[in-house]
């Protein structure tokens, strides 16, 4: 038992989350027990969504390994979130049909800019997508203009609620996860875990590194697309001030998930419940009445936890194999 | 008969390339014309008043952007820097005038946190080999959260009157006509220089920047190397928040805009990862974006506009002369 559980940890990067996640779900019902009932789930998936796709986002961009990471995924679903509330809904193309498809075009599309600056024009990563970020956060800033842009509509308030039974926090997750299954079925994984891993020995292996690392963070950015949908959807509002929070908590997320920012290892399931952990901490953290001031200090001490131990792992495992 | 053609104008690109690579030739070109274009469309643009306001604002610019050009040709990048001067600014409006502590207490205090600060961001980065984006990012919102949640919300002290003096466009230093940030700021320009040209610090930096394992086996001592990077990184950050506490009053966010203004001016001076560069292009790439700023605020652009124009910037410059080596080059 005990040897099945060390090698399930040494071998799975998201067991430590997946652990973690666990106890803490158990942990939020003891302490509040409203939370266990399915009542409350549509308003605490909705709330949970932008936030667990914004880490989703960020995570291909990071497997494609090189320093990949792209740190605009946070201006660009308050990019989408204010396109929708302050161009399309009052110019009345609020329709679901004309929404969804820009809000997917628009992601895609920055994504697919992100990863030609990248590998075309061979920017560092972080610089590449550092620009994107002031770009993206400027035209936030500049599409809302003096007053706050508000609006929904009946199938965004679905969204942040529930379709019948279904709650709609749980439908936009399971959107990005059945299109990465999707893509998990193609060559296109085996090749982002290749290029990852070691570009220059993937290119020589007839890898089109270039090719991968484009779709990767298109990929990203499509997911960032629905990610802006969910949270104009719990928002209702186009805030441009909400980017920058995102962006730290994603990277945290992602690095509590076990992927490793050298782009070795990674998965995105990992990132959910990373993302759910940074979640549930929050919540019971609230519900035992601890002040809001002190989020920040618990997601930075997190994030440097969760690093800490994925590396440790990652490093002993090398040292085993080598 | 093409080659024969191609080749003088093949080799006179390089030439230029290779003079850009040694002189900041095109910042210097780019920071005279913006600054012509300024003194040509907007009145009152070389007045002493409007030139030395500029100047303190890319002295703030200027000093935050020279702990992160010390990480950047070490070849890290250092995401804590808001954070330390939130910091810098929050302890030394907090604790003197709050809880009555010594102001040289709260100085003393900042340093200890700032040493400490920087040490943990290099050693982890280092000895657990962990991307310093990470590290540094998880250090900054640790401290800032701490910041946060130790002045619950609110910073309610007021900071000393010096700091307001170091900043004031009106004030001089010893006689010298020139507010005492913009002295301070030329002081740790040559310094900084003298640093990183001149002594085996500074070469070692360079060498540990440009090839790690190079530097190793040259005797440089690489990991000290790093980690004093991020410790110099994290005391000059603390050290600008102090000073912007006259400006900020303390406030919890004040350092949020310099960390990534900071970097644009690191980059758009052309210093990049890994010991390309030095602080004199810094220098100038800090009065680039403060010109660039005031041009589209003299000429009522908004906020949103004035990021946006950042980012292009940065994009270009970076296309100019900052990339990576191609993929078929490394195999």
């Amino acid at each position: 038992m005990t040897r099945f559980l060390s090698r399930f940890v040494r071998t799975k990067p998201y067991a430590f989350a997946l652990v973690l996640m666990v106890l803490l779900l158990i942990a939020n019902i003891v302490a509040q027990p409203a939370f266990g009932n399915p009542s409350n789930w549509p308003e605490t998936l909705a709330i949970f969504a932008p936030f667990a796709i914004a880490a989703l986002a960020s995570t291909p961009a990071i497997m494609s390994g090189g320093g990949g990471i792209d740190i605009s995924i946070g201006p660009l679903m308050t990019v989408i979130d204010m396109i929708i509330v302050a161009d399309l809904l009052p110019h009345g193309l609020g329709s679901p049909w004309i929404v969804v498809p820009v809000c997917l075009v628009i992601g895609a599309a920055v994504g697919a800019l992100n990863g030609t600056l990248v590998t075309v024009l061979r920017f560092q990563p972080v610089v590449a997508t550092l620009c994107m970020n002031f770009i993206l956060t400027g035209l936030a800033t500049q599409i809302e203009g003096t007053t706050t842009p508000q609006g929904s509509t009946w199938w965004t308030d679905d969204l942040a609620n529930s379709f019948g039974p279904v709650p709609g926090g749980l439908i936009t997750i399971a959107v990005v996860l059945l299109i990465w299954l999707v893509l998990s079925r193609t060559a296109y994984l085996r090749n982002l875990y290749a290029t990852g891993g070691d570009d220059a020995t993937a290119f020589s292996a007839g890898v089109d590194v270039t090719r991968v690392r484009i779709l990767a963070y298109t990929t990203g950015g499509l997911f960032a697309g629905i990610g802006g949908l969910a949270l104009m959807a719990v928002l209702r509002e186009g805030e441009a001030g909400d980017a920058t929070m995102y962006t730290l908590v994603a990277l945290a997320a992602v690095a509590l998930g076990g992927t490793a920012f050298s782009g070795k290892r990674g998965s995105l399931i990992g990132t959910l419940f990373g993302a759910a952990c940074m979640y549930l901490i929050t919540n019971v953290l609230s519900a035992a009445q601890v002040p809001d001031t002190w989020t920040d200090a618990i997601y930075g001490g997190l994030l440097l936890i969760a690093v800490m131990f994925s590396a440790g792992l990652a490093n002993a495992t090398q040292v085993r194999t080598t | 008969m093409t080659t024969i053609s191609a080749a003088p104008r093949l080799a006179s690109r390089h030439h230029i390339a290779d003079l850009q690579r040694r002189f900041p030739l095109l910042q210097i070109a780019a920071l005279a014309v913006l600054y012509l274009i300024g003194a040509a469309t907007v009145p009152g643009w070389t007045t002493r008043s409007t030139l030395l306001s500029m100047l303190v604002m890319a002295a703030l610019l200027g000093l935050a952007g020279a702990g992160q050009t010390i990480v950047v040709l070490g070849g890290g990048i250092d995401f804590s820097v808001g954070a330390f001067i939130t910091a810098g600014g929050v302890f030394i409006t907090e604790l003197p005038s709050v809880d009555n502590w010594p102001v040289w207490a709260a100085i003393a205090l900042a340093v200890a946190v700032a040493v400490a600060g920087g040490t943990v961001n290099g050693v982890i980065s280092c000895r657990l080999r962990i991307e310093a984006l990470v590290v540094t990012l998880g250090v900054g919102a640790l401290l800032s959260g701490l910041l946060t949640g130790w002045v619950s919300g609110a910073v309610t002290g007021t900071p000393p009157a010096w700091t307001d003096t170091a900043v004031s466009v009106i004030s001089d230093t010893f006689g010298l006509p020139v507010p005492p940030i913009v002295a301070i700021w030329v002081v740790v320009a040559v310094v900084a220089g003298i640093v990183l040209a001149r002594t085996r610090a500074g070469r070692s930096l360079y060498l540990n920047g440009t090839n790690p394992v190079a530097a190793k086996r040259a005797l440089v001592r690489t990991g000290w190397t790093w980690t004093a990077g991020f410790i110099v990184s994290a005391l000059l950050a603390t050290f600008v928040g102090m000073l912007l506490a006259g400006e900020g009053g303390g406030n919890l966010d004040a350092g949020d805009p310099y960390l990534f203004q900071a970097l644009t001016a690191v980059i758009v001076g052309g210093t990049m990862f890994g010991g390309r560069g030095d602080y004199w292009r810094t220098v100038l790439g800090a009065l680039i974006l403060t010109v660039v700023s005031y041009l589209l605020e003299a000429h009522n652009y908004s906020v949103g506009v004035q990021e946006m124009v950042y980012g292009l910037l940065i994009m270009i410059v970076v296309a100019a002369y900052g990339r990576e080596r191609r993929i078929r080059d490394r195999v």
